[in-house]
Formats: structure tokens, C-alpha cells, sequence
């Protein structure tokens, strides 16, 4: 099974592998502006209940994305 | 005169530094998309130079309308003779964020031939944590100049005015991007942050920390209400002793001139239009105040962002964001801060979604409305052993009632458009935490407050006069019942009739326009009740005696809690959304809905009373 950002626990570190075709081409190229690029690294800094967005650090910035975006993302997680 | 645009991602402290430079007080807050309007004003250090802010963006390939439109405001402003050059901020301890916009920015000021100068802000942060920033080989690999800035402390404001200065006339820089279209340019921004970011953590242990606790799923939750309760209380609590000044004065104001007013009409116009109905408008000042400056508290602490992520997952299923939640609380007390707190929302079609949510919030001027119809329909008998009172619980399902038809009326309205690829994903980037300045954020307090008396007050002014001499005249205000409003309440008398409501209530509903509890005082003043307004219970008698059913009140209760009855919410609804059409829809919608709910509420009473 692919992994994707969404599927991440807090305290996890990926490898952003790439994006899946069911992303709307508008959100990719958002989130390619905030640094989510295939290759770059990612840990997931908090995975709170009930399904809110989860927090991600890319580089030295923070961000919270939801379900509808980080489910998107495949990745690869640090071995 | 000469101008200078400033440009910048969100968060990069751009509006800090546009302070800085000016000394005038735009908007600035620890916030991403605080700055939604263009700011001006006269650099410090050359007057003879205007500097204007535009709002963030974090590139110039827009993903919805609205970008659109701010991406075309600023192609627009480039192409301008009088736009000698450009400053564009980006923040050094987030390069990555930044350096595809700054080189959309580079090139596109080398097609219109202006020069550009990147300010590398927040270097102060760099310095704390002991890291380099190679400025000079970030310059040559973007083909610009890169000053090493700190609009917090002000290092490297000199070196903007004389990068200024040298700028002023001079040729655009090369054209080595002029021809790169947007691919190229994200591919060599990921290269170039990877080269030229600093090699470091800045962020510090403790945010995280704070992460955890206030994103925790009990302990978040726990602070996340303590906050709201908090945030709640001050729009009533603290804004109460405000208000009640604005009233004092007012009426004082108003013992002293109107006595020396000879004229009987220009008597009564000044008491009754000037003072009574400014007062009416002015006394939402404090709270407005009060809520800009609370709100402000929570952006720049940085709270606000994790808020607005706590509310998201339950507001989504309304068509709603996380972003929603603060306006929409607020409107709990008063829709106009709420609907000047959604200036946050970013997407437009969720920001549409909560101007709609925001007027069926349960405000507080309807509460001596439903005071009055409760107090006069409902039986003050109890149940369960006397733990739940009829009236008590007839007040909370009327604020309920509200609440629900805002999120059922979202959800539906989100449901019948769905245009996902006109909205914006929710990426909420989140910043650090930090101590709040004070100052600036009173100073956008004031700043919000004056704008709502300048620009909605002449709206709000014009109606109150409509309607006071509507009701003064032909009788000089001898009689309400045989004014012209009173003659407009007989001709409109047959719409309120199947809601069992004579002419008097259709005055009444006219009159609470100007502000909901104007419904009360209305209704005393015909009924020949003095000071209805302050003690309701001689007006609850006469309704009772009247022999209204039961359906009517009812029926009037749902109708308050849905119609747009509130002139200053229209004015500001019209100001805030730049659409005096959606404004008008939004009322026509509103007292449609009301008015059809309200019919079926007196018509399913009528079935079991008979």
C-alpha cells in the first residue's frame, strides 16, 4: 500500500516521493510553492484527533494541511 | 508622484516593514494573509517617494479569481510610468517559501523594465541562532540586489533608502529571467533554496512543545474553549463599560443642545434622527474595538492559526474552514466584528460561505426581542423537578435555532456549487508563537473602529434619517399610527396577516432595520407604553392582553432569528465584500426564509392550539 503524507503518525520523518493524479492541479502547484517537492524531506509534528489537519515542517517552516491535500502526497518513510 | 510597490509572500513581514518605512500603522500580525487591501503613504526618508503595500501572495500564477485579481492589480501597477521600482520582502529563515515568487517578481519587473531589490528580512533571527546568511551569492544567483534586513529591529532600513535612491531612475536589471516561464523558474527556486537556506534549526524547541499542548487532543481542546470563552466574554464583558459610555455621552450631549433648539421639526430631528439613531450605529464601536484588539491578541501570539486548525474537520462538513470559526463566534455578539474577522479567510468561496453564516448567528441585539416575545408567549412554569424552566429553554433553542440554520444553510449553499478548482486547499502555514506588541495591534483596533464609523456611518446615517421622516411626518410625530410609516405598515399589513400580525407589528418589523431591539421600543411607542426599551413588563402585559396567539410570537420569534434585519451589518456586509449585489440577495434571501419559516411556525402552532 502506498503511504501518503495523511497517513503519517507524529514523529514521523518521509521522503516526499510524488503526487498522485487525483490532485487537483491547482493544490500541487500550491503546494509546490510552500516546498513540498518530490525529494524533500518531511516529518509530521502532530497528528491530532478526530481527523483535524495534520502538522508538517518542511525545512524550517510549519504547516497544517487536511485530508483533502495530504492524501496526495506519496511518500516514503525513513527506514 | 513617484512610486515604489512593495511585494512579498505572507508572513514575510512585509506590512512590519511598511510601518517601518512610513511610519503610518497598516494591519501587521503574526497571521498569513493579514494584509487584503493596498496601503500608501510617503516613505519617511524620502517624502517625495509613496510606497505601496500590496497584499501577500505566494506566487504570481494564481489558483483562484480573487489571486487573479491581486496578480493583475500588480501587473497593472508594474506597467504604470510612475512605478519606478519594486521591493520585494522575503523572509531568510524560510528562503524555500519565498524564492519562487521573488523570481516571478525579478522577471516580470525585467519585461517592464524597473529595478527590484529583494530584502532578506528577519535576519535578526538568523543572528539569535548564530546562522550565516550569504546575501551576496544569493544577489548574483537571482540577478538582483539582496539587503540583509530586520523590520522588527530595524537593521538595514539605511541600506533599503540608499538602494532606493541609487534605484530612483535608473535601467531595469539585465534580462536574464525576462524570457523563463513558471516551470523553470519553480525548479531553479527549489535549487536556489536549497543552496542558499540557512543551514540550521530556528525553530526553537519550545514551539513544538506548545504544539503538542495546545494541538493535544484533551489539553487542546481544554484551551482551545478556555480561549473562546475568553475571547466571548470580552465582546460583552469588557465592551459593556465602553458602550455604555458611548450612550452616556451621547445622551448627555444630547440634554445640552437640544434645549437650545427653538425649531420644534429641527427639535425633534436632532434628538430623535441625530442623536438616537448615531447612537444606535456608534454604541457597536467598543465591541468592535474590543474584538479587533482580542483577535489581534490571538494572530500575533500565533494562536489563532492553531484554532483555526482545531475547527476545521467539523466546519468542513458545512462547506465552512477552520478560518470560519473566530468571525462566526463573534457574530455570536455582533455581526459586524465577525464580518470584518473574516477579512482572514483566504478562500473566497469559504469567505462567502461565512458572510452567509455570520447574520443567523443568535447577535446580541436580538436578545431583548426574544426577551420580550419570550417573556410575553412562553409560561415562566418549569420541569423536571424545576431544573429546566420553558422560558429558559425556549431562549436556548431560539439560539440554537440560529446556529443551525447558519451551518444548514452553508451546507446547503456549499453543496448546490461545488467548484472545487475555485477554492483554495486548506494549507495553513503555521507561525511561531511569540508575545504579542500591544501597540500596533490598538492601533489597528482604532484604525478598524474609525473605519467603521467613516464608511458604513454615512449608510447607516442616511437610513435612520429615511426612516425618521418617514415616521415624523405628515403629523410632526404626534401620532406613529398616523404617519406615513403607519400608513406603509397598513398597506403591507396583508403580507404579516397570515402570521396572524396586524399593522402595528409590520411598523414594528419596518423600524428594526435601523437595529433589531428598535423592534421593542417601536412596539411600546405605539402601544402608548413610555420606555418600553428599559421595562419590558407593561409591554409584555398589553401583548398578552392584546390576544396575540400563541403562533404569532412564535411565528416572530423564528422570523428575528433569520431575517437580515440590521442596516449596519448590510453597510458593512456591502463594504467588506465589495458586492452591493450579494448584500442585497443576502437580505432579500434572508427575510424570504424568514418570512416562509415564520409562516409555517404559525400555521403548525394554529394545528395544535386551535
Amino acid at each position: 500500500m502506498t503511504l501518503t503524507l495523511w497517513s503519517l503518525k507524529a514523529g514521523d520523518k518521509c521522503e516526499i516521493l510524488d503526487y498522485d493524479d487525483a490532485i487537483a492541479e491547482p493544490y500541487k502547484v500550491r503546494l509546490l510553492e510552500f516546498g513540498f517537492h518530490p525529494g524533500e524531506r518531511v516529518v509530521c509534528l502532530q497528528s491530532p484527533a478526530f481527523g483535524a489537519p495534520k502538522v508538517y515542517r518542511v525545512s524550517n517552516t510549519i504547516f497544517s494541511l487536511d485530508d483533502e491535500v495530504a492524501a496526495h502526497v506519496r511518500v516514503k518513510l525513513d527506514a | 508622484m513617484p512610486r515604489t510597490l512593495l511585494v512579498g509572500s505572507p508572513n514575510s513581514g512585509k506590512s512590519l516593514l511598511f510601518n517601518r518605512l512610513t511610519g503610518l500603522s497598516q494591519k501587521v500580525a503574526n497571521f498569513p494573509g493579514i494584509t487584503v487591501d493596498v496601503g500608501t503613504g510617503p516613505l519617511q526618508a524620502m517624502p517625495e517617494m509613496r510606497l505601496v503595500d500590496f497584499p501577500g501572495t505566494y506566487s504570481l500564477q494564481p489558483i483562484s479569481a480573487e489571486e487573479q485579481v491581486a496578480v493583475d492589480q500588480f501587473e497593472r501597477a508594474l506597467a504604470d510610468p510612475d512605478v519606478e521600482q519594486v521591493l520585494c520582502v522575503v523572509d531568510a529563515t524560510r528562503l524555500e517559501k519565498s524564492l519562487y515568487f521573488t523570481l516571478q517578481v525579478i522577471r516580470d519587473c525585467q519585461r517592464n523594465g524597473k529595478p527590484v531589490t529583494v530584502l532578506a528580512n528577519m535576519i535578526d533571527v538568523l543572528d539569535r541562532h548564530g546562522l550565516a546568511f550569504d546575501a551576496d551569492g544569493l544577489a548574483a544567483a537571482l540577478h538582483a540586489p539582496v539587503l540583509p534586513i530586520s523590520a522588527r529591529t530595524g537593521r538595514g532600513v539605511d541600506a533599503i533608502v540608499r538602494q532606493l535612491r541609487a534605484n530612483a531612475g535608473a535601467p531595469a536589471v539585465g534580462r536574464e529571467l525576462a524570457d523563463s516561464p513558471d516551470v523553470i523558474l519553480r525548479g531553479t527556486a527549489h535549487q536556489l533554496a536549497q543552496r542558499f537556506s540557512p543551514r540550521g534549526d530556528v525553530l526553537v524547541k519550545t514551539q513544538t512543545a506548545l504544539d503538542s499542548f495546545f494541538l493535544h487532543s484533551v489539553a487542546g481542546g481544554v484551551a482551545f474553549f478556555v480561549i473562546m470563552y475568553l475571547l466571548f466574554q470580552s465582546i460583552f464583558t469588557w465592551s459593556a463599560p465602553m458602550m455604555d459610555a458611548v450612550e452616556g455621552i451621547l445622551g448627555w450631549l444630547a440634554s445640552l443642545v437640544v434645549p437650545l433648539i427653538g425649531n420644534d421639526i429641527a427639535r425633534d430631528f436632532t434628538a430623535d434622527a441625530l442623536f438616537s439613531g448615531i447612537g444606535a450605529f456608534l454604541v457597536f464601536v467598543p465591541q468592535i474595538f474590543v474584538l479587533t484588539f482580542v483577535i489581534g491578541l490571538l494572530e500575533d501570539s500565533g494562536y489563532m492559526a492553531r484554532a483555526a486548525l482545531i475547527c476545521h474537520k467539523p466546519l468542513r462538513v458545512f462547506g465552512l474552514t477552520g478560518k470560519s470559526f473566530i468571525p462566526m463566534l463573534s457574530g455570536v455578539a455582533c455581526a459586524i466584528p465577525g464580518i470584518y474577522a473574516a477579512r482572514a479567510i483566504d478562500s473566497p468561496r469559504k469567505r462567502l460561505l461565512t458572510y452567509m453564516a455570520i447574520p443567523l448567528m443568535p447577535c446580541s441585539a436580538r436578545l431583548p426581542v426574544y426577551t420580550l416575545l419570550i417573556a410575553a408567549f412562553i409560561p415562566q412554569g418549569t420541569a423536571l423537578g424545576g431544573l429546566v424552566g420553558w422560558q429558559g429553554l425556549a431562549m436556548f433553542s431560539v439560539y440554537f435555532f440560529g446556529m443551525l440554520c447558519a451551518l444548514i444553510v452553508t451546507g446547503l449553499v456549499s453543496r448546490a456549487s461545488e467548484d472545487h478548482y475555485s477554492d483554495l486547499p486548506f494549507v495553513l502555514e503555521l507561525p511561531p508563537y511569540r508575545v504579542p506588541g500591544v501597540m500596533p495591534i490598538m492601533r489597528n483596533s482604532w484604525n478598524r473602529a474609525k473605519h467603521f464609523v467613516t464608511k458604513a456611518g454615512k449608510i447607516i446615517f442616511a437610513v435612520t434619517v429615511g426612516i425618521w421622516i418617514l415616521g415624523y411626518f405628515p403629523n410632526y410625530g404626534a401620532d406613529l399610527g398616523e404617519s406615513w410609516l403607519g400608513q406603509l405598515g397598513h398597506v403591507v399589513e396583508p403580507l404579516f396577516a397570515p402570521i396572524g400580525l396586524d399593522w402595528r407589528y409590520g411598523v414594528a418589523i419596518f423600524t428594526s432595520f435601523l437595529a433589531r431591539e428598535v423592534f421593542v421600543g417601536t412596539l411600546g411607542t405605539i402601544f402608548g407604553i413610555e420606555g418600553a426599551d428599559e421595562d419590558m413588563v407593561p409591554l409584555v402585559d398589553h401583548i398578552q392582553a392584546s390576544g396575540l396567539p400563541i403562533g404569532s410570537g412564535l411565528a416572530l420569534l423564528v422570523f428575528f432569528a433569520i431575517a437580515l434585519m440590521c442596516v449596519s451589518t448590510l453597510a458593512i456586509l456591502a463594504r467588506e465584500s465589495r458586492s452591493v449585489s450579494l448584500t442585497l440577495k443576502m437580505a432579500g434571501g434572508y427575510f424570504l426564509l424568514a418570512y416562509l419559516a415564520a409562516l409555517g411556525v404559525y400555521n403548525l402552532a394554529a394545528l395544535f392550539t386551535g
